[in-house]
């Protein structure tokens, strides 16, 4: 029995060493081009589901491999303890007036907004003496829906508000798919023509910064416009990958979060260190302007050039004389 | 359990009861009223109990308690609708006056059995068919179910066009890192190009790693081109087969490898599907946002005009459900097509072209803001913005090439610009991001044309402004500088176009 058992396997294996040498393996010279527009139709497959390196973005590029974790050390060596200011959304502008009028306290980062539906963002924008909270140069990132972001079109282009801040880049983040927690399902409208898959934030720029000599302040060209959630991305109001994209360019340590909006248990508000987080629903309240001027002063403003991170980090071409 | 006890609890407690959260729910009216009570004559307290002191209460005191339930019956799932706190209250005060004796019940013998503490009777309770009955989650329950039903109108469009469009072959990519190590090591490559697996490598690879031959037969891979030059440490190189010093770059760069077969099989089976899709399609019954003769219209071939658009009569072309515009905003350094500075572009009578439709108009970096202000002047509503994921060779995004100023650029912007309410438009069947491979310089992704071909039918007017020559395209009107010649075959835009070239004001511009 064993022994026909071994002469089958014999004949399996030769049978597929036929088949084998009759496939042939010559390589077509054609270049194909997939579809995934049309695959989606046909499959159900999202387009951005193809793209092989959501995962690790980085892959197949060790010197930006080196970089992000270098960066990543020494931005978590030079970062405040996290800090939670629960607050409810219409106590806002008075907390952060307070800081501003009695507590001298500024912020060369702010963030405002994160990945839901229903923020208040507008009466935000319009109450905040928002050039007093953010010191020059300074750097705004408003992240909202793509809907959102469009109608706050108008009043960033006003002529007093983009002379303030002048809007530099736009940013992206693209849930894996339908089921997904980011996925923006309140967002389709009936006017959509399109399936809605996008979350948008505007960066914005105040002050002068130059990329060629600024190197102290910004590091440009690290991450790109565009991110996408991951397997290992938590569930939470804000992806860790937004606050790293900040993190990465602006070598500031004085950075502030404010979610003008209602989470709720679904998308919890995490504490990040580095970050003082302010919203109804963050999970700490620990915040006290004077601890937080305390620990600025221990750590400092900028986390400290390294020549390691120098080297390594691209920069603008230098110019010839 | 005494009946005194919940009466006085109704009595307490009678405004919160009716309210948010509990909304007289019965069960959970008990939970409070379990919650409220801690003494050890609750522990035998059942529902059943409960229930039977509300009846009694009901009995009493006619009209004290309105229910929702028919014919006074209590259940779980019966909603307290009103409660009469002066009744009770003068119900409390005989009961109290009589020393409570005689309607004090104590039939804890009833059959019930007594099981569990009072916690886990209690969660035993909020278990139970929590999410049936409770009349606010039913009213969340139908928000959420109204909110997230998607039309009849887009499933069936996606379906029909999932019957009737036609596939394009598609080839999966393997992500498979051994596989890309083994082969760099089997498939011979010389000058830039693969050769065949030699017999005995193939079954040496077989025995070293047994998917391979499998995977082979159904992905793409890309095999790493190592030539002597190449520093395999350095990582890959950031343009890939687009990178113009392949003999001297020192970075890693690829070759596609797909077996001929491989080739052959998928085209053969996107032939034979097409083919089946072609039988069906005189029959969807579903003929939403198409025309009547959808099947039998011949598709229109390509037609272009080349013109200076400053100078063009945009009413020669007619009426448009889609315009594309790949404008080249000022902002931007020298492209090699001719210029048309931003002021000049916002002037031109674009609201000439649709009385109702889509504009799609491409736009980058500071032109965001002004590609929404010029759609806003030319009487459209700014609706979308569809992303184009820029991807490389290996179907990465582009991360590494400083793209941007002061971030890389994996993607470029689309604005979608509605006007009028068109009700024909075929809505939802694609997403607002599209994947697609970069090319030439400003040369944008074909997949926008099968999108756009989607939502407003195969046989709809489309045109495409600031087009060039591998712009055009069947079923679309090309209107661009760096056109070969003219090109017209719907007879009135020819006509129209004769007439325009004919204008005497023309002709001495000309002359």
């Amino acid at each position: 029995m064993a022994v026909s058992g071994q002469q089958d396997q014999d004949i399996v294996q030769i049978n597929e060493n036929k088949r084998v040498k009759h496939v042939r393996f010559k390589p077509t010279k054609e270049i194909q081009q997939n579809d995934y527009s049309n695959h989606y139709i046909h499959t159900g497959v999202l387009p951005h589901q193809h793209i092989t390196n959501t995962e690790s973005p980085v892959v197949g590029y060790p010197k930006l491999q080196k970089l992000l974790a270098l960066k990543e050390d020494q931005i978590k060596q030079y970062a405040t303890n996290p800090f939670g200011c629960k607050v409810e959304i219409d106590q806002m502008v008075p907390t952060i007036n307070h800081w501003i009028r009695d507590e001298q306290l500024t912020f060369d980062v702010v963030m405002i907004g994160c990945l839901t539906d229903n923020q208040f963002i507008y009466p935000l924008l319009t109450q905040l003496a928002l050039d007093r909270l953010v010191s020059k140069p300074g750097f705004l990132f408003i992240w909202a829906s793509a809907q959102k972001i469009n109608e706050l079109n108008r009043l960033l282009n006003n002529e007093t508000w983009a002379k303030k801040f002048r809007r530099s880049e736009e940013l992206v983040f693209v849930p894996i798919d339908k089921n997904s927690p980011f996925y923006p399902g309140l967002e389709q409208d009936d006017n959509s023509i399109v399936d809605k898959m996008q979350w948008h934030c505007w960066m914005c720029i105040t002050g002068t910064v130059r990329r060629s000599t600024d190197g102290h302040l910004i590091h440009c060209n690290i991450d790109t416009d565009l991110g996408f959630e991951k397997k290992d991305t938590r569930v939470g109001a804000v992806p860790s990958h937004l606050y790293r994209v900040v993190e990465n360019f602006s070598t500031s340590t004085k950075r502030l979060h404010i979610i003008p909006a209602r989470t709720g248990f679904e998308k919890p508000v995490r504490p990040r260190p580095g970050w003082v987080v302010m919203s109804p629903d963050i999970l700490l309240n620990n915040f006290s302007p004077k601890r937080y001027k305390q620990e600025i002063s221990v750590i400092g403003c900028n986390v400290p050039l390294k020549n390691e991170i120098e080297n390594l980090r691209p920069k603008s071409p230098i110019q010839k004389v | 359990m005494s009946t005194e006890q919940v009466l006085r609890f109704l009595i307490t407690n009678h405004e919160n009861l009716l309210l948010a959260p509990l909304y007289g729910d019965l069960r959970s009216i008990f939970c409070v009223y379990l919650s409220c009570f801690q003494d050890d004559d609750i522990l035998a307290a059942t529902f059943q109990l409960f229930s039977k002191a509300l009846q009694d209460i009901c009995d009493i005191a006619d009209g004290s308690l309105a229910l929702n339930s028919q014919a006074g019956e209590m259940y779980q799932n019966s909603r307290v609708e009103f409660i009469d706190v002066s009744l009770l209250k003068l119900m409390h005060e005989k009961i109290n006056s009589l020393g409570g004796e005689r309607i004090k019940r104590r039939d804890f013998d009833t059959g019930h059995h007594l099981t569990g503490s009072h916690l886990e009777r209690m969660l035993c309770i909020l278990n139970q068919d929590a999410n049936e009955n409770k009349s606010e989650n039913i009213l969340l329950r139908k928000l959420q179910k109204l909110l997230s039903t998607c039309p009849g109108s887009i499933q069936l469009a996606k379906e029909r066009e999932q019957h009737i469009s036609k596939t394009v072959g598609y080839i999966p990519i393997c992500t498979n890192e051994k596989h890309k190590a083994l082969l760099a090591t089997i498939v011979p490559t010389s000058a830039h190009e693969l050769g065949s697996i030699p017999g005995f490598k193939l079954s040496q690879a077989k025995v070293n790693c047994p998917g391979l031959i499998d995977c082979l037969q159904r992905k793409k891979h890309f095999i790493p081109n190592i030539k002597p030059h190449t520093d395999i440490s350095l990582g890959d190189c950031s343009y890939l087969d687009t990178c113009h010093k392949l003999n001297s770059c020192r970075y890693t760069h690829y070759l596609q490898y797909i077996p001929e077969n491989l080739c052959k099989t998928i085209s053969a089976e996107t032939k034979l599907a097409n083919k089946l899709n072609e039988n069906q399609k005189n029959y969807p019954f579903y003929t939403h946002g198409n025309c009547c003769s959808n099947f039998v219209k011949q598709d229109l071939p390509e037609q272009w005009i080349q013109c200076d658009v400053r100078k063009f009569d945009f009413t020669v072309l007619g009426k448009f459900s889609a315009v594309i515009a790949d404008p080249a905003w000022n902002i931007h350094m020298n492209l090699p097509y001719g210029t048309c500075n931003d002021n000049e572009l916002l002037e031109l009578p674009f609201e000439t072209l649709q009385d109702e439709g889509i504009l799609f108009l491409w736009v980058t970096g500071r032109a965001i803001e002004m590609g929404k202000e010029f759609l806003t002047k030319w009487g459209y509503i700014v609706l979308h913005e569809i992303s184009w994921v820029k991807t490389n060779q290996l179907s990465r995004t582009i991360v590494t090439g400083r793209t941007g100023h002061w971030l890389n650029h994996s993607k470029e912007h689309l604005l979608v610009g509605l006007k009028g309410n068109p009700i024909w438009l075929n809505r939802k069947i694609d997403t607002d991001i599209i994947v697609s491979a970069t090319r030439e310089t400003s040369r944008k992704p074909d997949e926008l044309y099968g999108l756009i071909e989607r939502l407003v039918g195969p046989h709809a007017r489309k045109l495409e402004f600031f087009g060039r020559h591998h712009n055009l395209r069947p079923g679309w009107f090309t209107i661009g500088n760096q056109l070969p010649g003219v090109c017209i075959h719907e007879l009135d835009v020819k006509k129209r176009y004769e007439q325009f070239l004919a204008k005497p004001e023309r002709a001495h511009k000309h002359s």
